[in-house]
């Protein structure tokens, strides 16, 4: 059974956008109801139209001037409220806010459709935990009222049984596993269940091959094998290298033979 | 080729290029040729950390880096690193002012946590702090990821329609009731004319109780606080100076990366100035070409690596004048990594 909200974070050039592609797309051939969501990140039109995704936008202000609209029972107000320099610097300085937003929209999205499944593309590792935080950092601010009960209802959405599963894509790099490390614990910390650690663009698998390899490529294998043995607690998943030439060839390499394995 | 020493140099590119490796290398680079040099990192993700093997409480703390932990120097150097804290920054703000009672605030608080989402704002605010003091010949900047630099670019632009007039005017009107005791929210009822009343009444509607009083003193906190902010605004002006600032596009020959540069390059160049260098890191081609592939699929990888390579210094050529190359670092521990890239930072010297 797959879940509802799958989000995959990661550093920064790991490979999140190619891997969220690669598992709607695979979600979507399998004839489940799927949307891809680039969360407050560039649109991935293109890509999307090219490879057939289901895709769904939402604009940060206008998400946030919709949910005022409706707290406030008036269009009008909230499009004056979001129009006022104050505010709308206001929501600019503050980040996490317009995160929060978003994501509580994401959730509203699910919850008004049963049948439907959103894969988020997130921000990396860093504004991601922003993004994780802001609802705890919100509730904390607010204290009461409105948009608490609106957190709360939030937080029982994702805290659910098997509704939201968390991908953090990592290399096989020191740097980029300890990072993806600290995400992890950072997200068990924040009581989220549910959290995968992938390792994409993994080189050993297609350099097996019996024939002799250069040196840098036979030390590019020996780091990547020893520090994937290092890690070995952290990662859940081991992607191989894609010999795609193209972006899209790579999703497809993705959705073709490996993505499967991590629904 | 010679890289002219200047006030600030920023290191930014999209994610996994190696940005915090390099800016540390310039670091180390800079620190023995013997200017003084401060090394802040700005994501929140903090790699700087590891690299620089520092703890989370050493943020928003300089701490002195020796180079000999680095690098087969003959006379050690060192240089300072700071890995930014939010809440730091806040409370060195408020003590200068005297205000240190109002930080003790929950919105103030929870927003400049580690992961409160006000870092590139608070980054700023650092540097500019650094530049007035003058303690250092270089600032070396190394930036979050993509977006997110844009945001820290942008920073200073949202300071400024923060503190935008009709802002301004209402707690100019704050400000002259405010004097000693008596909190912003006390004459908040008075502000009759205002949409900032009306707005917060709507506010009250949705949020709790002590909500908006709470919000007041914040608001009223960053008021008194606006020169700190608004001092930051020549910053973004003196960035865009040649004589000021060295940047350096960061890009890595790894992966599918034209594109991402590409477009980085077009969102940032409004802020920049013309005179900038791109460095092309985990360059492969010296080792690719003396390799010679029997096996088909080993056939495709070298040929794929050897595009993408070529592809990005078809891109350098046309839009850099000045092109760095960094090869690949066969290394496990990201110190050994910054250790040869200072090294390859002299050489580009010579």
């Amino acid at each position: 059974m797959n879940h509802r909200l799958y989000i995959v974070t990661g550093k920064g050039g790991v490979g999140k956008t190619s891997l969220s592609l690669a598992l709607a797309k695979n979600l979507s051939a399998k004839g489940q109801k799927v949307l891809y969501n680039s969360f407050d990140q560039e649109e991935q039109v293109d890509l999307c139209s090219e490879l057939n995704i289901p895709s769904i936008h939402f604009d940060l202000i206008e998400s946030a001037r919709k949910y005022m609209a409706g707290k406030l029972g008036s269009e009008l107000i909230a499009t004056w409220v979001m129009k006022t320099p104050f505010f709308k610097s206001l929501f600019n300085m503050i980040p996490g806010l317009g995160h929060m937003i978003l994501l509580g929209h994401i959730i509203d999205l699910l919850e008004s459709d049963p049948e439907l499944t959103i894969v988020l593309d997130s921000p990396s590792s860093g504004h991601a935990l922003t993004m994780f935080e802001s609802s705890h950092n919100f509730k904390e601010i607010f204290g009461s009222g409105l948009i608490v009960s609106d957190i709360n209802k939030m937080h029982r959405f994702i805290y659910g049984e098997n509704t939201l599963k968390t991908y953090i894509t990592s290399l096989p790099t020191k740097m980029a596993l300890n990072e993806a490390n600290e995400v992890k614990e950072h997200l068990q910390d924040l009581a989220f269940k549910n959290t995968h650690v992938v390792v994409n663009d993994c080189l050993s698998p297609i350099l097996e091959l019996g024939e002799e390899l250069p040196y840098f490529l036979d030390t590019k294998k020996k780091l990547e094998e020893s520090v994937l043995e290092e890690f070995k607690d952290v990662v859940n998943f081991q992607m191989s290298h894609s010999l795609g030439e193209t972006f899209q060839e790579v999703i497809l390499d993705l959705v073709n033979e490996k993505v499967e394995k991590l629904i | 080729m010679s890289i002219p020493n200047k006030k600030v140099e920023i290191f930014c590119g999209t994610g996994g290029v190696g940005k915090t490796t390099l800016a540390t290398s310039r670091a180390i680079a800079l620190s023995s040729q013997g200017y003084k040099v401060l090394l802040i990192t700005i994501d929140p993700a903090k790699r700087l950390k590891q690299v620089l093997g520092l703890h989370d409480s050493d943020s928003g703390n300089i701490i002195s880096i020796e180079t000999k932990s680095f690098a087969e120097v003959s006379k050690s150097e060192s240089f300072d690193a700071l890995l930014l804290s939010p809440s730091k920054t806040l409370e060195r703000i408020g003590k200068a002012e005297g205000l240190e009672d109002e930080l003790d605030n929950r919105i103030l608080k929870v927003l400049t946590k580690p992961y409160g989402g006000m870092n590139e704002i608070m980054a700023v605010l650092e540097v500019q702090f650094h530049l007035e003091n003058g303690n250092y010949d270089t600032i070396v900047l190394d930036t979050p990821p993509g977006k997110h630099f844009i945001d820290f670019l942008e920073a200073t632009k949202k300071i400024e329609n923060f503190f935008d007039k009709s802002f301004v005017e209402i707690f100019k009107y704050l400000g002259k009731k405010v004097t000693g005791d008596s909190a912003p929210k006390k004459l908040f009822g008075k502000i009759v004319s205002s949409g900032i009343k009306k707005l917060l009444s709507y506010l009250e509607k949705v949020t709790g109780g002590d909500f908006v009083d709470i919000f007041i003193d914040a608001v009223g906190f960053l008021y008194k606080c606006r020169e700190h902010f608004t001092s930051a605004i020549d910053f973004q002006k003196e960035l865009r100076k040649k004589e000021f600032s060295n940047w350096f596009l960061v890009t890595s020959a790894e992966h599918h990366k034209v594109g991402e540069a590409m477009s980085l390059l077009q969102d940032a160049q409004k802020f920049m100035h013309g005179d900038n260098f791109l460095a092309v890191n985990k360059c492969l081609k010296p080792f690719l070409d003396n390799w010679h592939p029997i096996d088909k699929d080993l056939k495709i990888l070298k040929s794929t690596m050897l595009t993408r390579e070529n592809e990005l210094k078809v891109f350098a050529g046309k839009n850099f004048k000045k092109v760095l190359e960094f090869s690949e670092i066969l290394a496990a521990e990201p110190k050994e990594h910054v250790t040869d890239l200072a090294e390859g930072w002299n050489l580009l010297l010579t």
